[in-house]
């Protein structure tokens, strides 16, 4: 009995001891950061930029910790109630919204330099404002386009389209894939990355609805999907989706590796592809815009941010952690390793992937030039994304496209209706 | 030792634990139920209000909750009569003085040492789709070649029975040790007066063994009842509540709810409902053994 | 007659080995599995070679260790999992021993709430209970994860039945040398009851090395993270590597599998008691 007591308290000893962290020095502040842990080259990244950062200088030292990636709101959240979030935090900018109205997070119009905040991209500003308030940055935006060989289209007399107002009416992008689904086995000739989960469906496929005309939500008020989201624009929209769907057109995509083992003629994918397609295929490797369904090619746009939150005891020191970020050679670290469109002209214009000229400069023209629409900017995105999500599923599924959206649109309208419209309640 | 002392006493060494209890058991039971009753939202700056039974009225509504609860009801009437049947051919095999019993035993039990988060990740693997995969090879094997390979957690059909499957791997272990012990506790002297009356096989088992055997069935089936009420880890690790809904289950409703969501009141709700599922199981259960007794 | 006895053991034997094999492939695919390179393991995982290791290459653990703080989710673990045996071997202990032996104010009430509570799965509180833990700003700490767990009206139903069957001269005779309650449960109740504290013991450390639903909703960062949420998000750690994940599932189970192996004897006659008992 006395030995247990004994090794009882050895063992909590023990405990005590490895959680206590390494004594700072008098003056020095220590941050607390979360990021999100997702691709290898990103989380790396990261990790050397905190690490170069804390040996570069003594008065603030970062402690990271790494979130995985899907359960990641969910962990923002529950920490937030419990004020255990961290100085600075990275999150999915849809969510920017929810957290700003809640309480969560503080401006930052007046945390970062002016110089700064006017060299980003508007894209940047724009998504991650929230009622008049600035609460995100982000070091990088996200791009999204069609890949495809140029071979590939050569082969079947394709027009190839370089600049979004040339981009294939969905008329002529249906014809393009009975055309090549001739060329192919199974005639599978389209990914669409069905096997990616969650947020990718709302992020990928709403701008076909704002292509035709229709929308998520109405973005006069925020307060219905109704007339919208299941309104003929968007269901007409879908119904083309779903086409290419039960046609056969579009490979499961299980393994991931559609596009590079030459099974499909075209993916439809994000910035993170290009250096696995551009490994697998060089320069017949082409980036395309998204089919016109009407009233011009649209795309998505939106990354992972940087935030502040509103308890952090040293929100100056977390914002120069976010400026040291956003200095052009960071942001060029960051998108070297995961190919996003750097957050700042300047690391634009340095950089040899989005340059004019460059492989993905596309990406950078349809953030400068309207063509990519941010997700609606409402405090109700989560329930949006869920509920576009089943929907996306259903039509999968076969379901009639008019009842789906129906669903996923009252779905919503519940939730704004169940929390009151999301009224302005927390001081900004 | 005056009587007084005595009293005080006992209620010393029972107070840790009944505190833990009260804390820890009773106060959230409590406060689910409450909380089912509002329309709390964890992080919410509007105030929380009392709405009656709308959590509730909204769940039988919600076509998620709803294949929730056929979903665990078709585990349940699936994995609890094959999991119990293998567990009591294993025992059966495994009831007779036999050299290397106890490896069999071992090897028999063993999965049910491991931790199912484990279990989940080994079968992600095994029900791998493509003929590389574990199973989809071992079906094209033992079917000479007439099967198609199948993506399992994939496929609306498949997902459920291939988690099925996997709980009855790790589960059986559990259940033939008890019945073994169950069955090596019949006396003896009873066999041999059905033997002496000229009793065969088959009658011994079925007017010796089973009777003697039913509370332990009873019992078993009960645990391993409440068990599949409980599935969780297998569809949050191998199929995330799909395909379409097709593997999700009570708890994993309740998950998405409260934490996912942060839908307190409606993750409470549910919780409420399952455990009065449970309750009402175990109350079927206690009267079934109850009328053995009479 | 001896033919037949013969054929039927035969039989016997022939059906054990078959379902033998079918149970232990899973965990010869992992353990094998953790041994080979990775290009093969997938490729091969459809074929016999599934079971043939070929070169025996520990590089899938050291990348194990490379890639994740192993150590920090084993040590988690072991802590979590022992310090919630140990102070529930304590206190549900002397709950039991107070409601089998000693008599005090509402002894039988409380005792039939302890039944009651005897039916509540964690699942049934865990909603709840996070809430309630997230209120208080308790996440993300060892002591949120154990001390849910210490109190277990299991434990102490187990401790209770068996006290109940100890004889009570025991306590008499300790009674009479002029012992208080407390020396007389430390010196004469637990020495004789090392069968239930061997099965309480075990069968507490078997449930708590693999509980998931719990530390997903209450720890986010690795720091306080034990094993089975670890291997759940090693799983969904880019890049997919199979090898590192079996070498990580055959670290994890290691322990608890070796605690098994050494006191089978005690972790089958845990697992029987609360079968007869039921």
């Amino acid at each position: 009995m006395r030995i247990l007591l004994i090794s009882l308290a050895f063992v909590f000893l023990a405990a005590c001891d490895r959680s206590e962290q390494p004594k700072p020095e008098a003056g020095t502040v220590q941050l607390s950061v979360w990021a999100h842990a997702g691709q290898a080259s990103e989380r790396r990244t990261i990790e050397r930029q905190v690490q170069a950062f804390n040996q570069q200088q003594d008065a603030i030292q970062i402690s990271m910790t790494f979130i995985p990636e899907r359960s990641y709101n969910a962990q923002v959240q529950a920490a937030a109630i419990a004020g255990a979030l961290p100085d600075l935090l990275e999150f999915d900018v849809p969510y920017l919204y929810n957290y700003a109205w809640q309480g969560h997070l503080l401006p930052l119009e007046t945390l970062l330099p002016h110089s700064l905040q006017q060299d980003l991209l508007p894209s940047i500003i724009k998504q991650g404002t929230y009622q008049g308030h600035l609460y995100g940055v982000g070091t990088f935006d996200s791009g999204l386009a069609l890949y495809a060989r140029r071979s590939l289209l050569q082969k079947v007399n394709a027009r190839i389209p370089l600049h979004p107002k040339q981009a294939w009416s969905v008329q002529e992008f249906e014809q393009l894939l009975d055309r090549l689904a001739v060329e192919d086995d199974d005639g599978a000739v389209l990914d669409l990355k069905l096997n990616y989960p969650d947020e990718w469906f709302s992020y990928a496929f709403s701008p076909v609805l704002q292509s035709a005309g229709g929308d998520l939500i109405d973005r006069s008020d925020y307060q219905t999907a109704s007339g919208v989201l299941n309104g003929a624009a968007s269901v007409t929209a879908m119904q083309h989706v779903q086409g290419w769907l039960t046609t056969g057109r579009v490979d499961p995509n299980v393994d991931d590796a559609a596009f590079v083992t030459g099974r499909v003629a075209l993916s439809w994918a994000g910035h993170w592809e290009y250096r696995r397609y551009h490994e697998a295929f060089g320069d017949d490797l082409i980036l395309v815009p998204l089919p016109d369904f009407g009233r011009g090619s649209r795309t998505g746009q939106g990354s992972w941010v940087w935030g502040i939150s509103r308890h952090s005891a040293v929100p100056d020191k977390a914002a120069e952690v976010i400026a040291y970020l956003l200095r052009p050679a960071q942001i060029l670290a960051m998108t070297e390793a995961n190919g996003a469109v750097p957050a700042t002209h300047t690391a634009i214009a340095q950089s040899p992937l989005y340059q004019p000229g460059g492989p993905l400069h596309l990406f950078v023209v349809q953030l400068a030039e309207g063509y990519a629409v941010p997700r609606p900017r409402t405090p109700a995105y989560p329930v949006i994304s869920a509920s576009f999500r089943q929907a996306f599923a259903d039509i999968r599924d076969g379901l009639p496209v008019q009842q789906a959206l129906d669903r996923a649109a009252a779905a919503i309208d519940e939730d704004i209706r169940d929390n009151r419209g999301y009224p302005s309640i927390a001081a900004p | 030792m005056p009587q007084r002392a005595l009293i005080s006493a006992g209620l010393l060494f029972a107070l840790p634990a009944l505190a833990g209890l009260l804390i820890f058991v009773a106060v959230p039971f409590l406060l689910s139920i409450g909380l089912s009753f509002t329309n709390l939202r964890l992080g919410s700056p509007l105030a929380p209000e009392f709405v009656g039974l709308t959590q509730f009225v909204r769940l039988f509504a919600d076509d998620a909750f709803t294949r929730a609860l056929l979903n665990n009801l078709l585990f349940t009437i699936v994995v609890v009569p094959v999991q119990t049947l293998l567990a009591l051919g294993l025992a059966l095999l495994l009831n007779q003085p036999l050299r290397g019993l106890a490896l069999f035993r071992t090897l028999f039990f063993m999965p049910v040492v491991f931790p199912l988060a484990l279990v989940s990740v080994v079968w992600i693997l095994i029900y791998a789709p493509g003929p590389d995969g574990m199973l989809n090879s071992f079906l094209h094997l033992i079917t000479l070649g007439h099967w198609v390979p199948r993506d399992f957690l994939h496929d609306p059909w498949l997902a459920l029975p291939a988690i099925m499957l996997t709980s009855i791997w790790q589960g059986a272990g559990f259940q033939m040790v008890i019945l073994l012990a169950g069955l090596q506790s019949i006396p003896e002297e009873l066999y041999e007066a059905a033997r002496i009356d000229g009793a065969g096989r088959w009658q011994r088992f079925w007017f010796i063994t089973l009777p003697q055997l039913r509370n332990t069935l009873i019992f078993v089936m009960l645990v391993t009842t409440i068990l599949t009420f409980r599935l969780f880890e297998q569809v949050q690790i191998m199929t995330r509540g799909g395909p379409r809904h097709a593997t999700t289950t009570i708890m994993y409703e309740a998950v998405q709810a409260a934490f996912s969501r942060q839908q307190v009141a409606k993750g409470a709700a549910i919780t409420v409902i399952f455990f009065l599922i449970v309750l009402l199981v175990t109350l079927l259960q206690r009267r079934l053994a109850r009328q053995e007794r009479l | 007659m001896n033919g037949r006895r013969m054929l039927t053991t035969g039989l016997r034997y022939a059906a054990l080995l078959l379902l033998a094999v079918l149970f232990v492939s899973p965990i010869l695919l992992m353990v094998v599995g953790s041994l080979k390179p990775e290009a093969r393991v997938l490729v091969e995982a459809g074929s016999l070679k599934a079971f043939v290791p070929g070169e025996w290459d520990l590089r899938n653990y050291r990348d194990v260790f490379a890639r994740v703080a192993f150590g920090r989710y084993l040590f988690n673990s072991l802590f979590i999992t022992g310090m919630v045996v140990l102070a529930g071997m304590v206190v549900n202990s002397l709950a039991g021993y107070a409601f089998a032996r000693l008599a005090w104010r509402g002894r039988k009430v409380l005792f039939v709430l302890v039944l009651a509570i005897l039916i509540l799965p964690l699942e049934a509180i865990a909603v709840p209970l996070f809430y309630q833990v997230t209120l208080f700003g308790w996440r993300d700490t060892y002591l949120v994860q154990i001390a849910p767990f210490v109190a277990n009206a299991f434990s102490i139903y187990l401790f209770y039945t068996f006290f109940l069957g100890l004889p009570r001269e025991l306590e008499e005779a300790a009674r009479l040398d002029g012992a208080g309650v407390l020396r007389t449960f430390l010196t004469i109740i637990v020495p004789n009851s090392k069968p239930v504290f061997a099965t309480v013991a075990i069968l507490g450390f078997l449930m708590q090395w693999g509980v998931f639903l719990w530390p997903l909703m209450v720890t986010g960062g690795e720091a306080v993270r034990p094993l089975p949420l670890a291997i759940a998000t090693f799983y969904t750690l880019p890049p997919l590597q199979w090898g590192d994940i079996f070498a990580f599932g055959v670290m994890m189970v290691l322990p608890i599998l070796l605690v098994f192996i050494f006191f089978q004897r005690w972790f089958i006659r845990g697992v029987v008691a609360t079968g007869i008992k039921g």
